[in-house]
Parts: structure tokens; C-alpha cells; sequence
């Protein structure tokens, strides 16, 4: 397990570097200036000595390879440079963005959580039965709406209509965190339900589940002792993934309900052209994707034996 | 034992769920009813014991380089002026003429020198005094560390006697007092240093408490302000980036005025709960030709699309009527502005003819001139983070197509490096502040001259070099005047520029907030006369 | 007995999948052909402007209203959804062909091609789309083509994925090594043996990943980092009219609304397709 572990773990370190890399040439390529975008930000006019100072200041004038392998020094020691925009250091701006998207990733886990699971099962349970359907439908409508219809469906009705949820977001407070949560737990929801659903009724359809039927068991022990415990992997895998890729911040719903998360971090940063930023979001993205990756693969094999025996034998 | 656990856990999470299914919506709304109404009742409170006040700003961000409220720093003087921490020496009145403030008056001795005398009894929020010494350790900080102010004021030295400065610049400079009064300019008490977060001392109406860069600055009364009264007692400046929000934050009650709102938001706010101040300022919507495009460099076309463009309809529907028609580079508020000049006014027909005067015409009617096998295409630059210039661009598409010229749109953030490169664009459009500090020549020099950064399309013409090197020396602000006026007749006879609108800047308050005025110069937000009842 | 109900049941779900199907092509077939022929279906220009018109709520003249410019809001989304459907239909054809191509050159010569394409695509999954869109903006001109090849870039290793374990999994048939010992090349066999072996999974795939990439479009020009106005597209369509919600809320529903149409019929066609594909069709998922 641990020799798994060590190896996976080499095999995904190359992509990490890789991607510093690719993503510092990117960003020179693209290319267009901070320093004068700044400027032009304001309106005004300046010298052109003032530009060439500023960009002087920010290391912008040497070579791209000079730059790349001072950032990638800077970075090993925990350094990752200052923003363009604000001149605050990366790493603590980054700091400060994260428990946003932290609060946001739990709570909206949480909510999918109780929504998926138990209306899932009950889907299963009651197969085409009337019950069934409809949550089918709300599943299948939830699947269809792009996130931001949803965000902006919720907020007219939430704040506009009703004025229940305050605009601004003040931080950490339970009824800021409601709108968001609700718009990402609503698609993420939509999906998983479908997914426990099916893989519930492909246990319901094994023999054992007949078997205990005919040996007097009670179904409700059949359910949660047996079958849950069975597509326990699945519905693991999944949320893994979704936790992953919401620790990478949910641009678009951050952005619409002005979350201070690590999402629109990134949105601003591409719309600023703040590379230090954008630099410190890709890594992060990066890393995520290596640990979830990791952890998908080690829980696989630690939930499910056969897939554990099968590994042993490479 | 693992296995019921689990089992329990899992009929819990189905109970849980399904309580919150029934119970749900109920006990939140009850839930927020309830925290608004204690809101309210906090208000009332408040209201009744000390004064409070909420702004939303869309501005105060480190986007605009606007981090901090210290004034040496970046554009950060704004901020501190305008939530009234810091004052300047003179102040500009609605005619963009400077009028005492800390100085009492100024005097030009000859070319190089000035006097300039403050007025007694001006103290910092920290009860230290203002006075000349102050000054004079407040203007050395600023040019030492700012990185425009050395370059703007081109002071060589400062002499003081009691609360007279005589300062000397390194070359005639006309204009001095007129940078003094950029934000930049604000006197603070430099032995009270600068803390951590970037806040100052400065002789405000107001003192700062707390500030968090993109989220809020706290202000308190300043006890010890030295002209005049303060009614509110505590203030919050909150940075709302986003104009929608701005929009439902000023609904809903959360904020009690609003700086920087959407056009499109307007007509939600155009009735008796709340309070527009609006007034016209020098920031212009402008195009810029480039003099070494294929099509731009003939006059015609850049003469036609003058006459092409729909300034009246763009101000008076795009921009809900908040906005005034450009034909100069100045408003018409200006003893020096637009209505001084000639230049052509949308005339589809018209425009017409003069392309067709000089050769361009529809031969493969496709709508679409051509002169020599040149299509009449026109690559039109421009950049989103002005809400005006996406709107502008649409409109000119549609009112120019009209007349057989097709507008290729480039919206974008990068327009800084496209626009270097010429033969990417055709007519660059932004927006610029022509006479922000009531001086007319920064846009000149800035924008039409060989040695121009922003002369983007390598427009040149001898009289107008000729008529700046005059500017230059000229003290006399008439005769200045007189010199802008002749300068702008000449960019527009060479139809090198168009002035399509000028910015009508709102602040919108809710009803029982006076004391909130719009300035042209927008510098000048929140001040002494601010009351909420 | 019961064997025999099973497959009767099997029979009619399987004709009722096939009705529905066919139901299901006709309305995506519509829907396809008023993308095609948008420019001819629609009522006025929409990039007409008329600013004496502007803001009109849903009325007789325009079913959906206008616009701030005065444009007529249905024949804006109906030249949206060309865009939106011709783009996204694009996008997975690019991305399915692609990514098939190179799953299935990894599954069959495997070695050091596979770990190191695998590594590649592990590479396009850990970066994030945002930023390759922004990239993307920077190199071309801008518009929707952004969208198009940031998502691209970080779609296809999903159908390598997928190609590549069918692959695996074909080649362990027994007539696939028969194949071999006759003296097929491995280009014979792909294209004779594999790929025909491996097209429905790969559909499946693909038909399922349309509405959802239809969103994700959406979502980089609502984020702006798509297609760029004048140009109508669905999700920039929402992304100006975001604003306006309030005030004249039929700017940002008309657009919203038939996104939610059409990835809904376009899901409804990808489960249809899957159960009708799905030899056991023992129950619908």
C-alpha cells in the first residue's frame, strides 16, 4: 500500500513541474502589460520613465528563463512573489482567500450530502413508482440548468423578490454562505442522486439481496447493512472528486455572489493579467488535482478488495 | 458494531433530510425576519444615539491602485481625500478654479518661484499643529516617495518662514498649484508616520480606524477638526467591486449612498427614496485615429466617421441621459470647452457624400465601400473595464454600417500591447480625465504630441507642436485658455480625435442623507457636510 | 416461465426506449436545423439596432422583447444558439475524435507511448480551464473560438480515457489475437477490429458530454472569457443582461431559458441513446 502510494505520488510530482513551467510561459506569452494596464486603469497619462521604473521594479525586463527559475526558487522556499495589483505577497493573499472557498466547499458538500444519499435511495427503493419520477425530474432539471442560471434564479427570488439573504457577503456568516451553497449544491446533488440511484439498484439486483429477502431478513437491514455499505465506493469516489475540484474555487458562482474565495481570486487575477496570482491558483489547481487523484486511488483500494488483490498482482 | 454505526449514521442523514425538506424554507424565513428586524431596530439605536453611515464605493480597490488612504502612495490620495481624511492645499471649485483650503493664497514671484501662505489655526485630527513646518516635511516626503509628484511639481526647494512657503522650481511650471491639488497633495502630519495597513493623519473632517485593502475603512468623527462642525459620527466605506451588488446592497438598506453605479441600474433609484447628485466631469469617451492605418489615414473616412457616430443617441439611451455630448476635448463647463470649437455633428447623409467624394463606393453591394479593392473595414480597439466603451462600440457599429463602414470590434484588457503594434487597429477608443486638476494641457502633452506616450496613432501636425511649446510658458490662465481652444479647432480639423461624450459622474443616496455633492473634479466624496436623518 | 416475462419486459422497454429515441432525434433535429438555419428563421436582424425601441417587454411585434440597443431579443437567441449548438457540437466532435485516436493508440502498442500520453493527459486534467482560456484570448483574436480550445484542451483525455480501456479490454478477445496470428497489422486491426468494437461507448460518451459542455461554454463567456458582444451567444447573452435582472428581466430569461431547452433535450437524447445501446437494458438509469 505505501510502495503504491510512493509510486503514484512520483508519477504525479513531473506534472506539477511541467505545469509551473507551461503556465509561466503561458503567461508571458499572452503577454499583455500590468503596468500600463494599471495606469490606464485610472485614466491618466504617465511618462514613459515611470513605466519602465515599474516594470524594472516588478523583474519584468530580464530574460523569460532568468525570471522563470528565480520565481521557481522563490516558490521552493515559500515564496511566491508579490501580487502586480495590490503588491501584497502571493502566498498571503492566497492565504487569506481560502477559508472562503474552504467554508463554501463544506457546507456545499454537506448540503449535497443530505440531499443526494437519502433521496437517491429512496428513488432506488421506490423504482418507477411515482416517487421515483419525481425526484428523477427535479434530478434531471437540476442537470440541465448552467450554474449561473441557477445563481441568478435564486438571488431574484432570495434577495430580490423575498429579500431573505443580504447581497454583500460578510465572510463567515451562516446567512451569506446559504445562496451559494444552495446554487453548487443544487447541480452537484442533481448528479450524485442519479449516480447512487443506479448503483443501489445494481445492488438491489444481486442475489444476495433476494437471498436475504427469503431467509426473513428485513429489508431495512438488507438496505443499510449490505447494499449501502456496498456502493459506499462509488458514492466516495464521487465526492472526492467534487471536493476536489470546489477547493479549486467555483469561479462563476463566486464571482456572481462575490465571494472572497479562491475562484474569483482567479476570475480578477485573469481579468488584472496578475500572473503572480494566476501562477499561485494554477499550482494550487495542480497540487489538488495530484492529492485528489491519490486519495481516489488509495481509498479505491482500500474500500473495495478486489480491486486491492488485482493491484498486488501488478 | 462498524456496521451499525454506519447504519445509524445514514437513518439519521434520511431523517435529517427530510425534517429539512418539510421544515425547511419555514424556519429560515422566520429566522431572517427575525435578524432583520433586530437590524432595524439597531438602526433606529443608532440613530437616535450617534450617527452612522455606510458608502459603497465600486472604486476603493487595489485594481486602482488604490490599497491604502496613504497619499504617497500610488493613487491611494484618492481614497484618503475623498472619505474626507486628508485636504489639500487649494480645493477646485465646480468651475475647476482653485479656491483656498489649508493655503490661504498663492503667489507667482517670477517664473521659478512662489509664495504660498497657509492659513492659521489648521491642526491634524491628533490635534498636532498644520503649519508651514508641517508642510514643508508633508511636500519633501511626497516627492521624495511618489512616483508621479517629482516629475509633476518640479519643486527644487522649500524655505519657511512661520506659515510662509517660498518654493522654487527647478523650471517654469504654471501649473504647480494645480498638481497640489491632485489627490496626491493631501497634507499629512509625516511625524505621525504611516501604519501598517497604510492609514495617515491628515486635517479631515474624519479620523481612520480600521482599514482592510478591498473590503472597508472605518472613519470616526474628528474631534478635533478645525472648520467646522461634524455630524456623523461613525462612517464605514465598503469596497463593492461588483455594480450589480452595489445596486442591491443600496436597495435593501445596507448601504446608505452609492458611488460608481451601473447606467442600467438608474432605474431603480430615479424616485423619491433617494437622491441623485450628479454632475459633469472632464472624463471623455474618446476615438484616436491611427494616422498609419490603411483606411484611417485618409481624412474622408476619418472625417465621415465623425459624422457617423450617433453621439446623441448613445448619451441619451445607452447612458439613460447621465452623460453629455463631447465636440472638444473639454465639457462645455469649461470657460475653454466644447462650445468654443467647430466640428461636425451626425449627419448620415452627409457622411455619405463624403466618402463618396473621395472615392469610396459600394461597387459588390454588400453594403460595404471599397476604394482600390480596399474594403471600408474599420478595426475598432477598445477595452471592457469602462462600462461606457463596450456600449459606444455597439452603437458606432450599427449608426456606421449606415453609411457603409464595417466596424471590426476588439474588446479587450490586452489593448495596451495591441495598440503598440500599429497595423493590429485602426481607431483606438477609451477614456481619459482631459482636465482633471482644471488645467487644460496634461491632455495635449499626454496625447497629441510627437513626444506624446498616448499618441497612440502618430498623429503630428507643426502648428499644434508649435502652439504647446507656447502653453508651455504661458502663465496668464486666460491666455491659456484661449490656447487650449485654438489647439482643440486644430485636432479637429485634422480629424484626428473625436469627442464622443464626457462623463456625468452620480453619487445616489438614500432619502434623509444630505451633504453628499458630485464635484467635477471627483475628488471631493465625503465631507463635513454630511448628514443622515 | 419467468425467463420467458423477462424478455417480453426486455422487448417492450427496449420498443419504448426506440420510440423515445426516435421522438428525441426529431426534436434535436429541430432544434439543429433552426441553428442552421437561424439567419433565415429570423424575424429582424439581430445586430440591427433601433435605440428608439430599446428595452420593449415581451410584446406582439417582438415575442421576447428588446434589448438596451433595441435589438430584437428572439432573433438574438436564435443566432445564439447557432452559436452556442454549432460550437458545442464542434467542440465534442474535435474532442471525441481526437481523444478516441489517441486512447486507442495507447491501449494498443502500450509501453512507454502509453505512460507517457497518459502523463500528458494528466497534465491537461490538473490544469485549470480558466487560465487556458485566458491564454488561449491572449493568442487569437478572441471570441468564442477561446472557449473552444481551452475546453478542448482540457476534454479530450476523458475519451482517451475511455477509448483506452475498451481498447484494453478488446484486445483480450480471443478473436482480436486470431487477428493478430493472421498476419494483420496493427493499423488493420485497429480500424477493423478495435474501433468498430469500441464507436459505442465512445458515443455514449460523447451524446452525454453535450449538454455539459454546452454549459461550460456558457460559462467562460458569462465569465467573458468566450465569445465576445456584439456577438450573441448564449452565455454572454446572460452575462450583460445580468445587470438588468431586476429592472427588465426578460434580457436574462429568454437566453436562459433556451440554454436549459436545449441541454435538456440534448441529455435526454444522451440517456436515451445510452439505454438503447446497453445490451442488458435491465432497468433505466
Amino acid at each position: 500500500m505505501k510502495h503504491y502510494a510512493v509510486c503514484r505520488l512520483l508519477q504525479l510530482l513531473p506534472i506539477l513541474f511541467a505545469i509551473t513551467f507551461m503556465s509561466f510561459a503561458m503567461m508571458r506569452v499572452a503577454g499583455s502589460d500590468v503596468v500600463e494596464q494599471k495606469i490606464e486603469n485610472r485614466g491618466n497619462a504617465v511618462s514613459q520613465e515611470v513605466v519602465d521604473a515599474a516594470r524594472e521594479e516588478l523583474g519584468l525586463d530580464k530574460p523569460f528563463l532568468t525570471q522563470y527559475f528565480t520565481w521557481l526558487g522563490k516558490m521552493l522556499h515559500g515564496d511566491m512573489g508579490t501580487s502586480y495589483v495590490s503588491g501584497k505577497p502571493v502566498f498571503q493573499t492566497f492565504l487569506t482567500k481560502l477559508p472562503g472557498t474552504l467554508l463554501l466547499t463544506a457546507t456545499s458538500i454537506l448540503l449535497t450530502i443530505v440531499l443526494s444519499i437519502p433521496l437517491g435511495i429512496l428513488a432506488a427503493v421506490r423504482q418507477n413508482r411515482i416517487t421515483d419520477y419525481i425526484i428523477r425530474v427535479f434530478s434531471f432539471i437540476g442537470n440541465s440548468m448552467p450554474n449561473f442560471f441557477v445563481a441568478l434564479l435564486l438571488m431574484y427570488f432570495f434577495s430580490i423578490r423575498l429579500g431573505l439573504f443580504p447581497v454583500i457577503s460578510t465572510g463567515t456568516s451562516m446567512k451569506s454562505v446559504f445562496l451559494p451553497t444552495l446554487t453548487l449544491a443544487i447541480a452537484m446533488s442533481a448528479k450524485y442522486l442519479r449516480q447512487v440511484r443506479a448503483t443501489i439498484l445494481d445492488e438491489l439486483s444481486k442475489e444476495y439481496v433476494a437471498g436475504a429477502k427469503a431467509r426473513g431478513i428485513k429489508f431495512s437491514v438488507t438496505l443499510f447493512r449490505s447494499v449501502l455499505k456496498a456502493s459506499l465506493v462509488t458514492i466516495v469516489t464521487l465526492l472526492t472528486l467534487s471536493i476536489g475540484s470546489l477547493l479549486g474555487g467555483t469561479a462563476i458562482v463566486e464571482s456572481i455572489f462575490m465571494w472572497d474565495g479562491v475562484g474569483k481570486m482567479a476570475v480578477d487575477a485573469i481579468s488584472m493579467r496578475d500572473y503572480p496570482i494566476i501562477q499561485a491558483y494554477v499550482m494550487w489547481m495542480a497540487i489538488i488535482y495530484v492529492v485528489v487523484n491519490l486519495i481516489t486511488d488509495l481509498s479505491y483500494r482500500y474500500l473495495d478488495p478486489r480491486i486491492r488483490l488485482g493491484g498486488m498482482k501488478q | 458494531m462498524k456496521k451499525r454505526i454506519a447504519g445509524i449514521v445514514l437513518a439519521l442523514a434520511l431523517s435529517a433530510s427530510t425534517l429539512a425538506g418539510c421544515g425547511g424554507t419555514g424556519g429560515t424565513s422566520q429566522t431572517s425576519a427575525e435578524t432583520a428586524a433586530a437590524e432595524t431596530a439597531a438602526k433606529t439605536e443608532g440613530a437616535g444615539g450617534e450617527k452612522t453611515f455606510v458608502f459603497g464605493d465600486t472604486t476603493f480597490n487595489a485594481e486602482n491602485d488604490e490599497s491604502t488612504i496613504n497619499p504617497h502612495e500610488g493613487y491611494s490620495g484618492w481614497a484618503c481625500i475623498r472619505y474626507g481624511v486628508g485636504e489639500t492645499l487649494f480645493q477646485l471649485d465646480d468651475d475647476m478654479n482653485l479656491q483656498p483650503w489649508i493655503g490661504e493664497s498663492y503667489e507667482n514671484v517670477d517664473d521659478t518661484t512662489w509664495k504660498l501662505k497657509i492659513k492659521d489655526g489648521v491642526t491634524f485630527s491628533n490635534g498636532n499643529p498644520c503649519d508651514g513646518e508641517a508642510v514643508k516635511a508633508c511636500l519633501e516626503d511626497l516627492v521624495k516617495t511618489h512616483e508621479r509628484a517629482a516629475g509633476d511639481l518640479k519643486i527644487a526647494s522649500i524655505d519657511v518662514n512661520g506659515n510662509e512657503l517660498t518654493i522654487k522650481t527647478s523650471e517654469p511650471n504654471p501649473v504647480l498649484f494645480n498638481y497640489l491639488a491632485e489627490p496626491y497633495g493631501c497634507i499629512i502630519d509625516v511625524s505621525a508616520g504611516v501604519t501598517p495597513e497604510g492609514m495617515v493623519i491628515g486635517t479631515g473632517p474624519y479620523v481612520a480606524k480600521e482599514l482592510v485593502t478591498d473590503d472597508h475603512l472605518l472613519l470616526e468623527k474628528n474631534p478635533n477638526y478645525w472648520n467646522g462642525d461634524v455630524n456623523v459620527d461613525k462612517i464605514t466605506v465598503r469596497t463593492i467591486s461588483d455594480g450589480d451588488t452595489l445596486a442591491l446592497a443600496l436597495q435593501s438598506g445596507e448601504i446608505d449612498a452609492a458611488y460608481g453605479m451601473a447606467y442600467k441600474s438608474y432605474p431603480l433609484f430615479t424616485n423619491d427614496n433617494y437622491t441623485f447628485s450628479s454632475t459633469a466631469t472632464s472624463r471623455s469617451f474618446y476615438c484616436q485615429f491611427n494616422f498609419n492605418s490603411p483606411v484611417c489615414s485618409d481624412g474622408a473616412v476619418r472625417k465621415a466617421m465623425a459624422m457617423g457616430i450617433d453621439k446623441e443617441g448613445f448619451v441619451k439611451t445607452l447612458l439613460q441621459g447621465y452623460g453629455y455630448v463631447g465636440k472638444g476635448a473639454f465639457p462645455d463647463t469649461l470657460s475653454y470647452g466644447g462650445q468654443n470649437v467647430n466640428t461636425e455633428s451626425y449627419d448620415p447623409e452627409g457622411a455619405k457624400k463624403v466618402l463618396e467624394d473621395a472615392g469610396w463606393v459600394d461597387s459588390d453591394g454588400d453594403g460595404i465601400r471599397e476604394k482600390d479593392g480596399q474594403k471600408l473595414s474599420v478595426r475598432w480597439l477598445t477595452y471592457p473595464s469602462r462600462q461606457e466603451l463596450p456600449l459606444l462600440a455597439q452603437s458606432a457599429q450599427a449608426t456606421l454600417k449606415d453609411i457603409g463602414i464595417d466596424i471590426q470590434i476588439n474588446s479587450t484588457a490586452d489593448h495596451n500591447t495591441i495598440c503598440k503594434d500599429q497595423s493590429q487597429w485602426d481607431v483606438y477608443v477609451g477614456a481619459n480625465v482631459n482636465a482633471g486638476l482644471g488645467d487644460p494641457a496634461n491632455f495635449f502633452s499626454t496625447h497629441c504630441l510627437d513626444s506624446s506616450t498616448k499618441n497612440r496613432g502618430s498623429y503630428h501636425n507643426d502648428n499644434l507642436e508649435k502652439l504647446a511649446k507656447e502653453l508651455e510658458d504661458t502663465f496668464n490662465k486666460d491666455e491659456r485658455g484661449k490656447l487650449a481652444i485654438e489647439m482643440q479647432q486644430q485636432i479637429l480639423d485634422d480629424h484626428a480625435f473625436i469627442f464622443c461624450s464626457f462623463l456625468k459622474m452620480s453619487m445616489i443616496s438614500r432619502k434623509g442623507v444630505t451633504g453628499i455633492t458630485a464635484h467635477p473634479c471627483d475628488f471631493y466624496e465625503l465631507t463635513a457636510d454630511l448628514d443622515v436623518n | 416461465m419467468t425467463q420467458e416475462i423477462t424478455v417480453r419486459a426486455k422487448k417492450v422497454k427496449k420498443d419504448h426506449v426506440k420510440a423515445r429515441l426516435i421522438v428525441l432525434s426529431i426534436l434535436v433535429g429541430i432544434l439543429l436545423l433552426a441553428a442552421i438555419f437561424a439567419r433565415q428563421i429570423c424575424p429582424y436582424d439581430p445586430y440591427a439596432q433601433d435605440l428608439s425601441i430599446s428595452m420593449q417587454p415581451p410584446g406582439p411585434g417582438h415575442i421576447m422583447g428588446t434589448d438596451e440597443f433595441g435589438r430584437d431579443m428572439f432573433s438574438r437567441v436564435l443566432i445564439g444558439g447557432r452559436t452556442s449548438i454549432l460550437s458545442t457540437l464542434a467542440l465534442v466532435l474535435i474532442i471525441s475524435i481526437f481523444g478516441t485516436f489517441i486512447g486507442v493508440l495507447c491501449g494498443t502498442f502500450g509501453g512507454f507511448l502509453d505512460s507517457l500520453v497518459m502523463r500528458i493527459a494528466d497534465f491537461f486534467l490538473a490544469f485549470p480551464g480558466l487560465v487556458f482560456a485566458m491564454a488561449v484570448a491572449a493568442l487569437f483574436s478572441g471570441g468564442i473560438i477561446n472557449a473552444v480550445i481551452a475546453l478542448a484542451l482540457i476534454s479530450w483525455p476523458k475519451y482517451s480515457r475511455v477509448a483506452r480501456s475498451q481498447t484494453l479490454a478488446n484486445m483480450e478477445n480471443s478473436y482480436i489475437k486470431a487477428a493478430r496470428l493472421s498476419g494483420d497489422n496493427s493499423a488493420q486491426l485497429i480500424f477493423r477490429h478495435i474501433l468498430p468494437n469500441i464507436l459505442g461507448p465512445v458515443l455514449v460518451t460523447a451524446m452525454l458530454d453535450i449538454g455539459t459542455m454546452m454549459m461550460e461554454l456558457a460559462g467562460l463567456s458569462f465569465l467573458n472569457l468566450g465569445a465576445q458582444p456584439p456577438v450573441a451567444e448564449w452565455g454572454n447573452m446572460m452575462s450583460t443582461g445580468r445587470s438588468m435582472l431586476q429592472i427588465y428581466p426578460w434580457i436574462v430569461m429568454s437566453p436562459g431559458i433556451a440554454i436549459f431547452i436545449t441541454v435538456s433535450l440534448f441529455n435526454l437524447l444522451g440517456d436515451t441513446v445510452r439505454d438503447y445501446m446497453d445490451p442488458k437494458n435491465s432497468h433505466s438509469r
